[in-house]
């Protein structure tokens, strides 16, 4: 599957990323488990979705070959559980882009929904690009 | 997890120790494939100086702590706010510490409010934040 990307240079406040599908199936939630060194306990961990979030960002957003991306704060909010097998929709858009000398900042909301549209999870990524 | 929920107790700490092998595992579970995170010659010639542990790597052991402590609760209804301080590289050996700031109540509903903090082997500071989890209500 081919995803459309967009420049940083492109993104502007109010912008919305394509949303992102994802199926959280048991070997998704086992190769996430292994990464974090967790045994996990029967749920899907909701940092789990949360790096189904980061990959849809990411894998939408095309940046200068060499450019640098710090993480500098997060805001997380979880409204339930998913089971395994869930199929989950990530929403994301960008509420502000901040240049301040040779460094910009972007700052993402996103929302994950379930099948049923309910809210999953919802939060706030402020992220540095030192350039 | 906690059989007592009372202000300043301390919730049982999480050490783990990083790895570059374990920020590629991240990397492939994540889809974050940053070369600041996988690219160690690249990475050497950042400000960094090297390569540096995914923020979300460092939350998922935040998130096995207040798991750990409150269960479903943190799982289904939990809150975090987290401010990334310091990096964490591969060979640190990072200890989160957390304790309940406060139980309060809202509309019948209890919540406890944590503070927590990710510390490497030097003392720095890496990631602190706090926790709002939803405990009861008076109509459940």
């Amino acid at each position: 599957m081919s995803v459309k990307t967009i420049s940083y240079e492109e993104l502007i406040p109010g912008y919305e990323f394509p949303p992102a599908i994802y199926e959280l199936s048991a070997s998704l939630v086992s190769k996430y488990l292994e990464a974090v060194d967790s045994a996990g306990d029967g749920f899907i961990p909701p940092l789990a979705i949360t790096a189904c979030v980061i990959a849809a960002m990411t894998g939408s957003l095309s940046l200068p070959s060499g450019t640098i991306v710090i993480h500098a704060s997060q805001e997380l909010e979880f409204f339930k559980l998913v089971p395994i097998g869930a199929t989950i929709e990530c929403h994301i858009g960008v509420a502000q882009k901040i240049t301040r000398g040779k460094m910009s900042m972007l700052v993402l909301e996103f929302e994950v929904l379930d099948k049923g549209k309910e809210k999953v999870q919802s939060g706030r990524a402020t992220i540095a690009l030192p350039t | 997890m906690l059989t007592e929920i009372q202000e300043g107790k301390a919730l049982n700490p999480v050490v783990k120790h990083i790895t570059q092998e374990k920020i590629n595992l991240y990397a492939e579970a994540s889809g974050d494939f940053n070369p600041i995170h996988l690219d160690e010659s690249f990475a050497a010639t950042t400000p960094l100086g090297g390569t540096i542990a995914h923020g979300m790597l460092n939350l998922a052991y935040v998130s096995e702590m207040m798991t750990s402590a409150f269960g479903q609760s943190w799982l289904s209804e939990g809150k975090l706010r987290a401010k990334f301080k310091e990096p964490a590289r591969p060979g640190d050996t990072l200890t989160i510490n957390g304790k309940i700031d406060c139980v309060e109540q809202k509309d019948g509903v209890s919540y406890a409010n944590c503070n927590f903090e990710c510390l490497n082997q030097k003392g720095e500071t890496i990631v602190t934040g706090e926790t709002i989890i939803k405990l009861s209500s008076d109509k459940e």
